[in-house]
């Protein structure tokens, strides 16, 4: 039983806009509703007015140039999951959103929703931080876009202006011999640890240095230093051992019931060393 | 605001019905008398009030009403054909696939939605897919044979 | 060898089977009568306070609320407002004090849920915090919050309540099991294995959380809900309002999920008391969440030793137990009794010590759990054979061989001797996981388990023979998906000779079928079964009465027959005996009735025997346990239904993994920490172990009908203590605390490479 609310359907990013301004926090932007309505079941939040976007054409789109995807707003999961031009340039959020909670949560559930959330205990962040990613608003002053790990500022906290909605997440496509991983540990609900890394490994070593993003553990997701990887060799152990170094060293996890601070610090590491590998093995 | 008017299309009947914006799905179906249709965790988790939507599987307890307006709604009711039961439906009696029968209906539902997309799929894709469904009874393992049961007695109907 | 049946040993198909997979079946939540009111409960927000004061005047004055009902109000009306299985300490509303959070204050009855939740939000309870004490151990304490100065009244049960002696402070129940020379045993042992293990706070999960619907008719009380033992809510109902017995009625349809989480009491008094005090039926629907601030199991502490001879003989036991029963009695008595008959095994030994306490707590009342403290007694019990073993260099099968009780053979004195052959099913079990498993980085572990189980055997049934030769089952057991329905049902139509479609099931309602004492404990196959048969005999020797007087025949020349009799040389059908009787219409009723006398005489009516291993492998960098194999042994006598069987002993051991692995409630500053699905993580199709068998052992050694004993419980009661052996095995070190999350198999991991460290230095 949900308390009562109204619902605003509106056809246009105009539209959108202007209602976001008029019921200022009084309203929240629907799509899907899978966190919304689920946190407004719990108590922790309560809007009188959704404004529902689904019936904008534009926000529902996934279209790609060569150099980047642009997944519309009310993009679900299971689109994502399935559009053919995701499978071919990007696989790896294919899978990643075939992976994200239940299947009855990607058919309803936006990837754009999963970022406005905030939610801390997620999987996208982290791989479209990695992939640089950015994050596509349009309000009263016009359209701008922001960089994910810009974009999601704190735990169910983002940048969203408040006259702001998101019309889409513009992903740039990494290069042909780039590799992008992902893997996760989790044993509820959520994922407890994510992982994401990018690279090119040529002759066993990184081309450059390779991208590591660490997500689900801390209460935002964490970039791991990793200029000092440019050129290593990433098939030693010595090389996967430190890069899992830098990633404890850059995420303060949160203890909760799937762990301890030091059990997750340890789990970060044995998954960037994971990730990490499956960039060199993918390559060879 | 007062009711909103919906046209609703379930199990192949159609309805206009007057709801409020913060009616759930599985509150409307259940007050239809589908009752089939269970609610257990009300947080998306245990899929007991699986409905397909549009042809995709939902959780009826977290979905507005409001979104099956002029959309196909099929629920556990709506799988047999008259007396006829849907193949799934005769697989989980031959395999002995449920015990107290509350998690059955979404189950069966959920596994509707796989063999549509996956008329062929492996023990991997359907645990995959059924992760999301619950059972605290059965221990999983003859649902599993039930809905391969299931996948191939369907593709070898003629 | 197994004699061949018609019908009971097939896998019949079950007879709830297209009801439940069409959506046709109507649980309790399912059912409304015209004009029903709705409740909404007001729960505590604190462990342990004094109730200083209820302001219902907001509530009362919300749109479309009708009553506001509160504990002093059943009270003042006369009512008796607690309950109790053994005692009546339960307040069905709370009386001046809250003992936990979440416990029912207040219940608000309007015409909508909408309107009946909004008002409940209204009702202001003001409170005086206590002391709260939220561990067993702690609550043991001299210097310990008390939670019941006063105790209730006892109402007593079966001989299983030892009574009330020695329970001073927080201990709710005290059982003790012993014989021998402890202390000369222990000393003169070659290895004494000593330890301190820990079983989780569980919750069962049906998905069907706790409702009822209940309603005055005429002044008798009908109450429709989700109760397991419908007489043992009777028997609440009728002493709450002074009524007598035949003028309350409940009724269970299918129940979604049970596992022992819905005996007894829960929701039936404060509906029927809103009912009461309204004049209007009244439905209460609790969310999963308020389930779990309803019943949960209890948790267990143990201090054990076992002192064994250098061959590996046991020469004693000994256990000290601390169980966490939360705010209330309920059937504590009960489980806490059968956590210390459990906890050693069926194994011979000279000499033993069992001391079984379950203290109150400002937690959630503990009640019934499948395994009923054989999980918790075992992850003590078999875990220390396992880990004795591997101190005396022995392999854990032959040591568990060594001990075992044969068929036969008494281990619990005075009680009914062992009716299996557990040397038989673990060899069995052994060779199925290809013990001793020769893949790396793979570890087996398994264990043995004999449960006295059955409960009370008290049980009744009826069947109606119509003119049609068709027959109804009347039983007041209940069809929680164990396939009760069915099982009995195959029983009526080999009994009597008739199609199994021609038996149809009347159950589970006090008003309409005969009395059965609980629907639990592995029984209804069992006892309930043996009441079945009786009343089929019972039938057959009325019909034969019908035929003498409609054939004019001395009885010696009628015999019975497949679905009649025999008789001038020819067969007649029931049906035509009944017709030939009466002249038009007509039916043949037959009643049976079982108690503790000749098969049952002697406790318990049979052994539950759990016979379960797996094989696991484990993640050492994360901890993640991966179960490869799990195999199960359904010793039950002669399987009815097998393929029942089967599903029982594949839930079973599920349940028990869930515990081993994953399932733990959690307290933090007196509140439960997950009290959802979400964050109390039960197996999921992830969980399915790679391969699971499921065998059967039917020796015909049982009590029940056909030789049958019960399943049910059984094949999860070793799971915990098989998986910390084989991670034990594995790592080198046993952990002693389920469920063996990855963060505590980490520890170990981590705790065992120390140790081997510390060793090569």
């Amino acid at each position: 039983m949900l308390r009562r609310f109204d619902v605003h359907r509106v056809t246009s990013i105009a539209e959108a806009v202007d209602a976001r301004q008029r019921f200022g926090e009084d309203a929240a932007i629907y799509a899907g509703g899978t966190e919304l309505l689920l946190a407004m079941k719990m108590g922790v939040a309560r809007w009188p007015h959704l404004i529902d976007v689904k019936a904008i054409p534009a926000l529902g789109r996934i279209t790609a140039t060569n150099d980047a995807l642009r997944i519309g707003a009310t993009a679900t999961h299971w689109d994502i999951e399935r559009n053919a031009l995701v499978g071919g340039a990007l696989p790896a959020l294919a899978r990643l959103e075939a992976n994200v909670a239940n299947v009855r949560v990607r058919a309803a559930g936006t990837l754009a929703g999963n970022l406005a959330f905030g939610e801390p205990h997620a999987d996208p962040p982290s791989m479209l931080i990695a992939l640089g990613a950015r994050v596509v608003l349009e309000g009263k002053s016009g359209t701008r876009s922001v960089a994910v790990h810009e974009f999601i500022t704190g735990m169910y906290q983002t940048a969203l202006a408040g006259d702001e909605i998101i019309v889409a997440i513009d992903i740039p496509l990494p290069a042909k011999d780039v590799r992008v991983a992902y893997v996760k540990f989790q044993i509820l609900e959520r994922p407890s640890v994510g992982v994401a890394a990018l690279g090119t490994v040529r002759d066993g070593r990184f081309v450059g240095a390779p991208t590591v993003v660490v997500g689900a553990v801390d209460e935002v997701a964490r970039a791991v230093p990793t200029a000092q990887f440019a050129g290593a060799d990433a098939r030693d152990a010595r090389t996967l051992d430190a890069i899992a170094e830098a990633a404890r060293a850059a995420v303060e996890p949160t203890a909760d019931l799937a762990g301890s601070v030091e059990f997750k610090r340890h789990i970060v590491g044995v998954f960037t060393q994971r990730a990490c590998a499956t960039l060199a093995a993918q390559a060879s | 605001m007062g009711g909103r008017e919906i046209h609703l299309r379930v199990n192949g009947g159609e309805r206009r019905v007057v709801i409020e914006d913060q009616t759930l799905l599985i509150e409307l179906v259940r007050s239809l008398g589908l009752v089939g249709t269970k609610l257990s965790c009300d947080s998306q988790v245990c899929g007991a009030c699986t409905v397909l939507l549009d042809g995709r599987p939902v959780s009826s307890c977290t979905t507005l009403a409001i979104e099956a307006d002029d959309k196909p709604v099929v629920t556990i009711e709506g799988l047999a054909d008259g007396a006829k039961l849907h193949p799934l439906q005769e697989a989980f009696i031959e395999r002995f696939a449920f015990q107290c029968g509350y998690c059955t209906p979404g189950m069966i539902v959920s596994a509707k939605a796989l063999l549509d997309a996956y008329p062929e799929p492996d023990v991997a894709t359907v645990r995959h897919w059924m992760d999301g469904n619950i059972c605290r009874c059965t221990g999983y393992q003859t649902i599993v044979e039930a809905v391969l049961d299931a996948a191939e007695q369907m593709r070898g109907a003629p | 060898m197994k004699r061949a049946h018609r019908v009971v040993g097939t896998p019949a198909r079950r007879a709830d089977g297209v009801a439940k997979v069409t959506g046709a079946a109507r649980y309790a939540v399912d059912l409304s009568v015209p004009g029903m009111a709705y409740a909404a409960v007001v729960r505590s927000t604190r462990a342990h306070a004094k109730i200083t004061g209820i302001d219902r005047t907001a509530a009362a004055a919300s749109p479309g609320v009708i009553r506001v009902l509160i504990g002093d109000d059943l009270l003042a009306a006369g009512l008796t407002p607690y309950y109790g299985h053994v005692v009546l300490d339960h307040p069905v509303l709370a009386i001046e004090r809250v003992r936990f959070h979440g416990e029912p204050v207040a219940v608000v009855v309007a015409e909508t849920k909408r309107e009946a939740a909004e008002a409940a939000e209204l009702v202001d309870v003001s409170y005086e915090d206590l002391p709260a004490v939220i561990d067993a151990d702690e609550a043991l304490k001299p210097d310990a919050p008390v939670l019941h100065e006063r105790r209730g009244e006892r109402v007593g049960d079966e001989g299983m309540d030892e009574g009330e002696k020695g329970l001073v402070g927080n201990v709710c129940a005290i059982a003790r099991v012993g014989w021998g020379n402890i202390d000369e045993a222990l000393a003169r042992a070659h290895l004494v294995v000593e330890g301190e293990y820990r079983y989780p706070m569980l919750y069962g999960y049906a998905m069907e959380p706790y409702n009822a619907l209940a309603f005055f008719d005429q002044g008798d009380l009908v109450v429709f809900s989700t109760a397991q033992h419908v007489y043992m809510v009777r028997r609440d109902l009728a002493r709450m309002f002074h009524l007598p017995l035949a003028r309350v009625r409940v009724s269970a349809p299918y129940v979604g999920g049970g596992y022992g989480t819905k005996s007894y009491t829960k929701v039936e008094g404060m509906t029927a008391a809103a009912a009461f005090f309204t004049g209007r039926a009244v439905k209460l629907d609790l969310s999963v969440e308020e389930a779990m601030l309803t019943t949960r199991s209890a948790s267990a502490h143990i201090r054990a030793r076992s002192a064994f001879t250098k061959d590996g003989m046991l020469l004693a036991r000994d256990f000290q137990i601390v169980m966490n029963n939360g705010a209330y009695t309920d059937n504590t008595p009960l489980v806490n009794s059968k956590t210390a008959n459990r906890c050693f095994g069926p194994y011979r030994i000279p000499a033993l010590r069992v001391i079984a306490r379950s203290v109150f707590t400002n937690t959630v009342p503990s009640s019934s759990l499948r395994g009923f403290g054989a999980p918790q007694g075992n992850i003590a019990g078999e875990l220390q054979m396992d880990e004795a073993a591997a101190k005396l260099g022995l392999d854990p099968v032959e040591l568990r061989l060594r001990n075992l009780v044969g068929p036969g053979e008494e281990f619990m004195p005075g009680k009914r001797p062992l009716d299996a052959d557990l040397k038989d099913d673990l060899r069995c079990l052994a060779s199925a996981l290809e013990w001793p498993g020769t893949r790396i980085g793979r570890s087996i572990g398994l264990g043995v388990s004999a449960s006295d189980a059955g409960a009370y055997p008290t049980s009744t049934a009826a069947v109606r023979i119509h003119s049609d030769t068709s027959v109804t089952l009347f039983t007041g057991s209940t069809e929680l998906g164990q396939g009760s329905r069915t099982v009995l049902a195959q029983i009526v139509a080999e009994e009597l000779g008739v199609p199994l479609e021609s038996v149809g099931v009347v159950n589970g309602d006090t008003g309409v079928v005969t009395y059965e004492r609980t629907t639990g404990a592995s029984r209804t196959t069992t006892i309930t079964g043996r009441a079945v048969q009786e009343a089929c005999r019972d039938a057959r020797r009325r019909v034969r009465e019908l035929a003498v007087q409609a054939f004019d025949l001395p009885t010696s020349e009628i015999e019975d027959t497949a679905g009649g009799i025999r008789a001038r040389g020819r067969g007649f059908s029931y049906g035509e005996v009944i017709e030939k009787w009466f002249g038009a219409g007509g039916e043949v009723l037959g009643h049976g009735a079982v108690r503790r006398a000749e098969g049952f005489a002697k406790m318990p009516p049979f052994y539950e025997i759990g016979c379960t291993g797996l094989e696991l492998s484990v993640d050492r960098e994360t901890g993640q346990v991966h179960v490869t194999k799990l195999t199960t042994v359904g010793d039950v006598g002669f399987a009815i239904n097998p393929a029942l069987v089967h599903g029982q002993d594949a839930g079973a051991a599920m349940m028990g993994l869930g515990a081993a692995l994953h399932e733990e409630l959690i307290y933090e500053g007196g509140q439960l920490v997950n009290p959802n699905v979400v964050d109390y993580r039960v197996p999921r199709f992830s969980d399915i172990p790679d391969e699971m068998v499921h065998l059967l052992a039917e020796r015909l050694d049982g009590s029940g009908p056909f030789g049958a004993k019960g399943a049910g419980e059984g094949a999860g009661n070793t799971v915990g203590s098989a998986t910390a052996s084989a991670i034990g095995r594995l790592l080198g070190i046993f952990p002693r605390e389920l469920p063996a999350t990855p963060e505590r198999v980490w520890r170990l991991i981590r705790e065992a490479e120390r140790v081997r460290t510390r060793k090569t230095e």
